[in-house]
């Protein structure tokens, strides 16, 4: 297996006394597309950017493609396409100058047919002043600077805010493009639904700290399970540690299951379950059971 | 480096254009009246009058006297606003904005985007000075034409060159203070304060015994706004002074900016986190 495209060791960022990433341990492979999970203030803006060597970690260490985020950055950096999260744009420029200076300040070539399509896709008219653009088409012109380049690697910090659900569609379809080719996406977002539409692996990080990542299909089955049964007469109480009683009718019992999952398969039995159901749980379900205790504080 | 070179003169074109004509505009309020007051001041003794010495060579009993007094006396202040302005937008005002994050996205070193976004700021200034100089020399020449003076418009070339090290300077000093402090306000106060604690602070040395030892560090100490520069052309020793304490301020702003987060509006003591 090749080596990681992105790995990070216990980096820890603060900005003075406020927590910025705490001992974050990172490992995001070629050719994925890695899902960085979390709310405002979670730390993901944070990790972006020391990945960028925009900041300095405090403690730990940052690589990619095996290169030294801070020594090496130029080197990295030329095989990155970035988009910001809080992207600021130059007001006076047209989108097609802004488009031209990126690309010829990265100095790599630009495939003049792939921006077009690019821009086509996205529906943007390049012609027009940042300072007339809405939000959404400031956005375009972002998704388009940072995909124009085919980057071996695009850092996309919440690449579809502010887009309209047809352009959104669009960007997501870029992101799987990408992963055809081969080149590796770090997908950072809060809106986990589009995470799980892309993202080969997750990662959620939570008051900078990362506590989870799997492919999206182990998280969710790791989480917890979620059962209906349906009994011939009143159900039993599950008075089992692990085991959350959500929803009670005459004849059916809803839990969701954290362990203890054979005793309460057993106690079902005994009590002649007479019908058994698994309710799909969604990855939403799953971040806001890691999210129970609260939320970031942070970027 | 050289296309973000050229990126960044493109974005100050408006700064230029503003810039140069409003110094141009401030040339043409005082210099084509001069044949109206000139009759005005020639009862008057400057010399006798002790603020005025202090500020320099003051008389406007000639043109180049009347020039030097009301133009040049105070071209080097307006500069050294815009050099302030300027300066301070560069990398804390960017920052601020957000424009800062992409250009550090980008593959390249931090002293690159540093050196880059001054030399851009040399060239400003360079254009805006052409500017103003066209403007000005016309004026000499509507001047000359009426009434008899020994400066024809090329002389006052000099003149208005002259005030290019000390707005460099500035221009430096601003840069480095984007670079440290820890956002633009703050940066711009400081600046305009450097700026005005200089320009009186020279003066009034030529009135306040006490103040003398501190002229070598003021940047108006170096700036000659006097009609002599007509006769005796730019100083260069005091302009190598000037921009040599410009390159000492590039340098001290590439070590910040080299060292720092960035993205972080904060003192340096509590945004330079690096290990």
């Amino acid at each position: 297996m090749s080596p990681p495209i992105i790995q990070t060791d216990q980096l820890t960022v603060y900005y003075g006394n406020q927590r910025g990433v705490v001992d974050l341990d990172l490992s995001v492979n070629q050719g994925e597309v890695y899902g960085f999970l979390g709310p405002n203030g979670a730390g993901k803006t944070t990790t972006q950017r020391v990945l960028l060597d925009i900041l300095r970690p405090t403690k730990g260490s940052a690589s990619m493609f095996g290169l030294d985020c801070q020594k090496d950055g130029v080197a990295i950096r030329t095989r990155v396409g970035y988009l910001p999260g809080e992207l600021s744009l130059y007001p006076n420029m047209t989108a097609r100058g802004f488009l031209d200076m990126a690309a010829s300040v990265s100095g790599g070539d630009v495939d003049q047919d792939y921006r077009r399509s690019l821009i086509d896709r996205l529906q943007l008219d390049p012609n027009r002043r940042m300072r007339e653009y809405s939000r959404g088409n400031k956005q375009k012109v972002g998704v388009v600077a940072a995909f124009m380049r085919r980057p071996d690697l695009l850092i996309l910090d919440e690449p579809t805010s502010g887009l309209d659900p047809l352009v959104q569609a669009a960007v997501l379809e870029l992101v799987r493009e990408a992963k055809t080719e081969g080149r590796t996406v770090f997908f950072s977002s809060h809106i986990i639904s589009e995470v799980q539409a892309v993202c080969d692996r997750v990662g959620i990080i939570r008051e900078g700290r990362l506590v989870a990542t799997e492919s999206v299909e182990t998280l969710i089955r790791q989480q917890f399970r979620r059962l209906r049964l349906t009994f011939p007469d009143s159900p039993p109480a599950f008075e089992l540690d692990g085991v959350t009683e959500t929803a009670r009718d005459d004849r059916t019992v809803i839990l969701e299951i954290r362990e203890n999952f054979h005793p309460v398969l057993e106690k079902a039995v005994s009590a002649g379950v007479a019908d058994l159901e698994t309710i799909p749980v969604s990855l939403e379900e799953v971040f806001r059971a890691y999210y129970g205790g609260g939320g970031g504080n942070h970027g | 480096m050289v296309n973000l070179l050229g990126f960044e003169i493109r974005i100050r074109r408006g700064a230029i254009i503003g810039w140069g004509l409003g110094l141009a505009g401030f040339a043409f309020i005082y210099l084509p009246f001069y044949p109206s007051v000139q009759d005005q001041f020639s009862g008057i003794s400057f010399e006798d009058i002790a603020l005025y010495q202090a500020l320099g060579n003051f008389s406007m009993a000639t043109f180049e006297g009347y020039f030097a007094s009301t133009v040049l006396q105070f071209f080097a202040v307006i500069f050294a606003i815009y050099a302030v302005v300027n300066g301070t937008a560069t990398l804390a005002g960017e920052e601020e904005a957000g424009t800062l994050e992409l250009l550090a996205a980008m593959p390249l070193q931090r002293w690159q985007i540093v050196i880059a976004k001054a030399l851009a700021m040399i060239v400003s200034g360079v254009f805006i000075l052409a500017i103003a100089g066209l403007f000005v020399m016309a004026a000499v020449a509507y001047v000359a034409s009426q009434v008899e003076t020994g400066i024809t418009p090329i002389d006052a070339l000099p003149a208005v060159w002259n005030s290019l090290p000390i707005t460099i300077c500035f221009m430096m000093i601003s840069l480095f203070l984007g670079a440290f402090l820890p956002n633009r306000r703050v940066a711009a106060t400081v600046g305009t304060i450097i700026v005005i604690g200089s320009y009186f602070g020279n003066n009034l040395s030529g009135l306040i015994e006490s103040l003398e030892p501190l002229k070598p560090f003021l940047p108006f100490n170096y700036y000659n706004a006097s009609a002599e520069i007509f006769t005796e052309g730019i100083p260069w020793g005091d302009a190598l002074t000037l921009l040599a304490a410009a390159a000492v301020f590039l340098l001290l702003a590439v070590l910040a900016f080299q060292r720092r987060n960035l993205t972080v509006g904060a003192w340096p003591w509590t945004r330079n986190t690096a290990k």
